[in-house]
């Protein structure tokens, strides 16, 4: 006792906090953070709670019969998850696809991206406390989703497209309904600003927050909006175009600040980029087949008749869900709503795929997101966690 | 008829009215109902949604929270192993208790000599300050210090809330609740001290009945005072010892049942006793009425801040702990220190 019995024993605190997969801030994931204070030190992710084995089923269905499957790990992004796996089998098949179909392609997987960055923000909004954040993402979300139920008969699990083509047609009602949606989310980004993107509170909380260089984004495999929140000028809508995007006027937002504010940032001008496409579909889009002929033949003149003349629906004769693709592989490349999504299908001539392969952007997130968790706060746990719009079933497939 | 006047004698004596009735356990009580209905209704309508409906259509869904609370009530109270059932059952009990203490010295209004129905009452509550009896539980010349010591001690009871239920996320928000207190309680002292260097009394009464607001006189007392209540009772954006998605509900994750009930409504009436202080230093209190309508106004005024600070939920975030503690010690104490600057200045000056 040298200072009169005034001199404090300072304890390092530390010890380690499990996070989830009970939790209200963790989802399908269990966190396991060790703590030193209120700096994390080290977080281990450990994903696989919602495994599904979508490749090994994958393995074991019809082509056709994996498309709903293949959405399932992204319900709410499903067009492009679907949209990636048919490019593959489409590559194998070698079919052209009508320019109407890519056009509609392209319309559906840019509504699917808006309705998966509004989910995004509104996760993010709650993790940081913003309730209101919440339902608004939740609220607008549910106007985008409706037109897809109007395009395609589902809200979420479309299976909207199909080897060479789409199932439904445009009509004019979704063009009218489309148009009321662009005016009522460009009116809503501009409250967004107001009560989130510029709200102080909501700055401090993601602005220097999991901050990712340039380097380290492209060292760690980040992918989609938070590669280019991190100045990276990627996305494989531009890099290598599929649907309709090659005719599509569109920029790519990049942020050079790699914090959680771009990548916010960039997901907002996403949307806005998204609402132009779907203006330039919607005027651009041409008149003509949805199916490719080579199985617009297939369909018999009794199912012509009741489906497509007058309702412009695709039903297919069930023998086209064994149809059995050439022998050989191809891989594809989408953006989908959390970045690029690749698949690998290898056919041996049968029904089923020999190998499917899916590269989720959300798997990639995973080790970018361990690497941003170490020296952050405990709190900005869900920040980094929101910010990189991690989805856990989407990571596990 | 003589049993008729002992009863309105002793219901009306302000020991008993004013802990149990007005500012007390049935209004608080009343007032909690109708500020979580306010706080989840006005956040729907931000939201673009209904809020509560279901459990009473016409009244707009105002006896919701009854319905939960009764749902609460008769649902399992989990004891979790190796914590100490007693403490675990008692804290939630203190945790409100404390709360609703403070309630018991606020005064909420005077009792002149005559005219009015607490009149009879007048000699017993008198205040020399004022020259005029005041409606309390229970009155001291020093009902500040009294209020202010009396509310300090919540933060404890939540701190050993967490302790009892020795579950680590509850811990964690307790030493974020004590980092907070620390902060919060210097703030309330400092905007306490300022006026009452201004005012040259310990005694609310006499603020209010000197016939300027204090907002007026001091308003940098005023924020401090009222980003110090905000911090104190939990609303949003300081809602950091519970941040429900990264501590699950900070101290008060262990609790189901009737206990998390009692964990929930203690906050609250933190925040209207903090009101009902504010509207008594700052907002002129019941001035320039007096008894039973003068306690009106007050509450209704306190009860209108209770509203906003609410409301605040529909509009911001949480923010990190760090960043609240910074933004209270390097922005709103040196604010508090100018607080106290103004007041010993306007306070020599302004010899009452």
């Amino acid at each position: 006792m040298k200072s009169g019995g005034m001199e404090l024993d300072i304890v390092p605190v530390s010890g380690e906090l499990n996070v989830g997969p009970q939790h209200p801030g963790s989802g399908h994931l269990r966190i396991f953070v060790k703590l030193n204070g209120d700096i994390i030190e080290d977080a281990e992710i450990d994903p696989g709670y919602v495994h599904r084995a979508v490749e090994k089923l994958g393995e074991n269905r019809n082509y056709i019969h994996l498309i709903p499957l293949v959405e399932r790990p992204a319900i709410l992004d499903s067009v492009n998850m679907n949209l990636g796996y048919i490019l593959a089998v489409e590559k194998i098949l070698n079919v052209d696809v009508p320019e109407r179909a890519q056009y509609l392609r392209s319309f559906a997987a840019e509504i699917s991206r808006i309705a998966s960055h509004l989910y995004g923000m509104g996760i993010l909004a709650i993790f940081i406390g913003h309730s209101t954040g919440f339902m608004w993402g939740f609220g607008d979300r549910e106007v985008w989703v409706q037109i897809l139920e109007a395009l395609t008969g589902a809200r979420i699990t479309n299976s909207y497209i199909i080897p060479g083509g789409v199932r439904r047609d445009l009509t004019p009602a979704i063009i009218e309904m489309t148009k009321k949606a662009i005016a009522f989310q460009r009116k809503k980004i501009k409250d967004w600003e107001r009560i989130f993107l510029n709200n102080p509170n909501i700055k401090a909380r993601l602005q220097d927050v999991g901050v990712m260089t340039r380097e380290q984004a492209i060292e760690w495999g980040a992918a989609g909006p938070n590669l280019r929140g991190s100045g990276v000028y990627y996305d494989a809508r531009k890099s290598e175009p599929y649907g309709a995007y090659s005719k599509l006027d569109f920029e790519i937002p990049v942020y050079k600040e790699g914090d959680g504010y771009a990548r916010t940032l960039v997901r907002f001008e996403e949307i806005e980029q998204s609402l132009r496409i779907l203006e330039q579909v919607i005027k651009d889009i041409p008149e003509g087949q949805i199916l490719s002929d080579r199985f617009f033949k297939q369909i018999p003149p009794t199912r012509l008749k009741k489906w497509w003349e007058g309702q412009r629906r695709i039903v297919m004769p069930g023998y086209y869900a064994s149809f059995r693709p050439p022998k050989g592989e191809a891989i594809s490349r989408v953006e989908a709503g959390r970045g690029e999504l690749v698949y690998y299908v290898v056919s041996d001539g049968s029904a089923k795929p020999y190998r499917l392969r899916m590269i989720t952007p959300s798997y990639r997130s995973i080790y970018v997101m361990k690497n941003l968790l170490k020296g952050a706060r405990y709190a900005d746990l869900v920040s980094i966690y929101g910010s990189l719009d991690y989805f856990p079933p989407e990571a596990d497939r | 008829m003589n049993i008729l006047f002992d009863i309105r004698y002793y219901i009306l004596y302000p020991s008993f009215f004013a802990p149990i009735i007005l500012p007390g356990l049935i209004f608080t009580a009343i007032l909690l109902l109708t500020t979580i209905w306010f706080e989840r209704k006005a956040a729907a309508r931000v939201q673009m949604r209904v809020g509560p409906y279901y459990a009473s259509k016409r009244l707009g869904g105002y006896l919701q929270l009854v319905a939960d609370a009764l749902k609460f009530v008769f649902s399992e109270v989990i004891v979790p192993d190796g914590v100490n059932p007693t403490l675990f059952a008692l804290t939630p009990v203190l945790v409100v208790a404390m709360s609703f203490l403070p309630l018991a010295v606020i005064p909420v209004s005077v009792i002149p000599p005559s005219g009015s129905i607490f009149s009879i009452y007048f000699y017993d509550f008198y205040d020399p300050n004022v020259g005029l009896g005041v409606l309390v539980g229970l009155f001291t010349q020093y009902n500040m210090l009294l209020i202010l010591a009396i509310e300090s001690i919540y933060p404890a009871m939540i701190i050993l809330m967490a302790w009892s239920t020795n579950n680590r996320f509850a811990i964690v928000g307790a030493v974020r609740e004590s980092y907070l207190s620390v902060s919060y309680d210097v703030l309330l002292l400092m905007s306490t001290i300022s006026m009452a260097l201004e005012y040259h009394t310990l005694d609310l009464v006499k603020i209010v009945q000197s016939g300027v607001p204090g907002i007026l006189a001091n308003p940098l007392a005023a924020v401090t005072f009222f980003i110090a209540m905000i911090i104190g009772s939990a609303r949003f954006p300081f809602d950091i010892a519970e941040a429900d998605t990264e501590l699950v509900l900070g101290p008060a994750t262990e609790y189901s049942g009737l206990l998390f009930v009692l964990t929930m409504a203690g906050s609250y009436v933190g925040n209207f006793v903090y009101a009902l202080v504010f509207t008594d230093m700052f907002l002129w209190g019941w001035y320039p009425l007096s008894g039973f309508p003068g306690a009106l106004l007050t509450v209704i005024k306190a009860s209108i801040l209770v509203f906003f600070s609410v409301f605040l939920r529909s509009v911001y975030g949480r923010y990190r702990l760090d960043q609240a503690l910074r933004g209270s010690w390097k922005y709103i104490f040196p604010l508090a220190i100018a607080s106290m600057f103004l007041g010993l200045v306007v306070g020599y000056l302004w010899i009452q």
